[in-house]
């Protein structure tokens, strides 16, 4: 097997009901990718771009309203019970049984995968050690923190090893230490021969896990490729200006830029002024010329690689930072 | 079979779930305790040919049974808050991407419900008995059988209002609006035969109606009785319409 999953316009859309008038709703408006077996495959994008629901259908938990799906070498329309015995889900909900300790959600996940009493414990002890469980598995789910609640939730969706593991926003509300030892063990996983498709609205986690991401907004991919390959389409390097500019000063700054053919694209942030050029060691004397033709000295200047904001930003016109922050407000 | 373990381990959860809150267990038995403690000295009052004359002499013969009635469809009453919890809290996704059929998901919760109507229920008939209630046992069993039933379809039906309706203020208004006219049509506190003809022609639309006439019936010793097999006629197709209806909303539902 060499593709984990293989999608071919996918496709979901959902009735809305605005005042009183049912308006449908493209979740997910064509999406086609390839996931090679063994990779981590990263889907970014603001909320209500569609991962989830992208995510919802490839776990046989929504159905498609048209398009073709194979997961984990199985037909998702038709052979939906097969995919499940080979993916497993780890939702943004969570899903640990509260009212039940750590260990009696483990054994019971296993043996829903048909395991073995034998095997069911031997595994779960062996997750108990990864997942650093040992401490707390005899007691309620209800009483763990969020990063101990997220890691019991993580060994719940790897227990029966599938072949394809599926991590919705898998960090959101851990703090840094947390997070960074997820990624740990989901690296681990991956040397394992474990595919992991994961959806995340945080930049510096598809940047730092993902081999291949896929960029979405509004149901659609509009990028894809590794990490850096995709930062290079962007133009290569930034030039950072920083001062407590307020809004006027910074648009009749990038006015001022704008007309230098070196600049390819200007972009204005709370007191920053990004601009986009080809070769910003080169260019950056000339920037410095103008600022000072105009009596101007920014507190910092400074250059920067282009990150994966840059990269959305170039396709949709937004920041994904602001983009993020309108999503999580609602 | 997949299917029978699977249906034991989910209802062994929900089991578990239940032993840890020792609380629902007092206060599922309570409510009928406090019936026969504190309305039935009321029913003595009354001129008991008025509602027992046919079956027995002593009012309890007539008014056991209504409370059982009330206590079997109480008990699955309950299954769609929690079926709301488990999806906000994402244990109903978690399982259903597993292979597990989604049949086995719907009867976890709903074996639970009829254990736990099944071990008060017994629990009040031996208290009853000291109140002057005739025990008949083969009686007995069969208005359990046909008890557990009615448990069966409240909580199937509970269940999937929960996960359609997916918000607690909802679910509240369906269930408990359901319940009263649901319960008054059945002659719980009182038999219908008592009421007006209007009535009783519409509480021939209700199935409880039926299962509570048959219960009054088994519990007075009587079993080859034309009210019992009409009670079981109604219940049995009801039950596997609600629970195939039911398994489908399971396999729907997403949060």
């Amino acid at each position: 097997m060499d593709l984990a999953i293989q999608t071919q316009q996918l496709k979901k859309r959902f009735a809305q009901r605005v005042k009183g008038r049912v308006k449908w709703v493209e979740a997910v408006a064509g999406v086609d990718m390839a996931v090679q077996s063994g990779e981590i495959y990263g889907f970014l994008g603001p909320n209500g771009a569609g991962k989830t629901t992208t995510l919802r259908m490839l776990t046989t938990l929504l159905p498609m309203d048209s398009g073709e799906a194979v997961v984990a070498g199985f037909d998702l329309r038709s052979q939906a019970h097969m995919v499940r015995r080979h993916i497993g889900y780890v939702s943004q909900l969570g899903g640990a049984d509260l009212n039940a300790t750590g260990w009696e959600n483990l054994i019971l996940a296993g043996q829903l995968y048909g395991m073995t009493s034998t095997q069911v414990r031997n595994r779960a002890k062996e997750l108990v050690e990864v997942f650093d469980l040992g401490q707390i598995v005899q007691r309620g789910a209800r009483t763990y923190s969020g990063g101990q609640r997220r890691r019991l939730e993580v060994a719940l969706g790897i227990i029966h090893r599938p072949e394809v593991l599926f991590l919705d926003e898998p960090t959101t509300g851990l703090d840094p230490q947390n997070r960074h030892n997820l990624w740990q063990q989901i690296r681990q996983l991956q040397s394992t021969g474990t595919t992991v498709f994961l959806t995340t609205h945080y930049l510096e986690e598809a940047d730092a896990l993902a081999d291949r991401l896929a960029i979405m907004d509004s149901g659609r991919i509009i990028s894809e490729g590794a990490p850096d390959q995709l930062k290079q389409q962007v133009a290569g390097d930034v030039i950072v200006i920083e001062d407590s500019f307020n809004p006027n000063q910074l648009s009749w700054m990038a006015r001022l830029l704008e007309k230098e053919a070196f600049v390819r694209r200007i972009h204005t942030e709370e007191g920053k002024l990004l601009l986009y050029v080809a070769d910003a060691a080169a260019n950056m004397q000339e920037v410095f010329k103008i600022l000072h033709h105009h009596s101007l000295r920014p507190q910092r200047v400074s250059l920067s690689q282009a990150s994966l904001d840059d990269v959305f930003l170039k396709a949709t016109g937004r920041s994904l930072r602001d983009v993020g922050q309108e999503g999580e407000g609602q | 079979m997949t299917l029978v373990r699977d249906v034991r381990l989910l209802f062994w959860r929900k089991m578990r779930e239940t032993l840890r809150q020792p609380v629902w267990i007092v206060s599922g038995l309570s409510t009928p305790l406090l019936y026969l403690a504190l309305f039935d000295p009321l029913l003595k009052g009354l001129h008991s040919p008025l509602f027992g004359g046919v079956h027995g002499n002593s009012v309890m013969n007539v008014f056991v049974p209504g409370i059982l009635a009330l206590m079997a469809f109480g008990s699955g009453m309950g299954a769609g808050w929690t079926v709301i919890w488990e999806l906000q809290s994402g244990v109903i996704e978690r399982f259903r991407v597993t292979p597990t059929r989604r049949f086995s998901l719907l009867m976890g919760p709903v074996l639970r419900d009829t254990v736990m109507f099944v071990i008060p229920a017994a629990l009040v008939l031996f208290v009853a008995h000291f109140f002057g209630f005739d025990l008949h046992w083969l009686g007995l069993i069969i208005l359990f059988i046909l008890y557990c039933m009615l448990t069966a379809v409240v909580s199937a039906i509970s269940g999937s209002l929960g996960l359609v309706l997916q918000d607690i203020g909802s679910l509240a208004a369906a269930v408990t609006g359901l319940q009263l006219p649901l319960t008054l049509l059945a002659g719980v506190l009182l038999p219908l035969s008592i009421g007006p003809n209007w009535l009783k022609v519409i509480a021939h639309f209700n199935p409880m109606y039926y299962v509570v006439n048959a219960s009054r019936v088994l519990a007075a010793g009587s079993i080859q009785n034309a009210q019992v097999w009409q009670a079981f006629l109604v219940m049995f197709p009801l039950l596997v319409v609600v629970l195939w209806w039911a398994t489908r909303v399971y396999g729907k539902v997403v949060a």
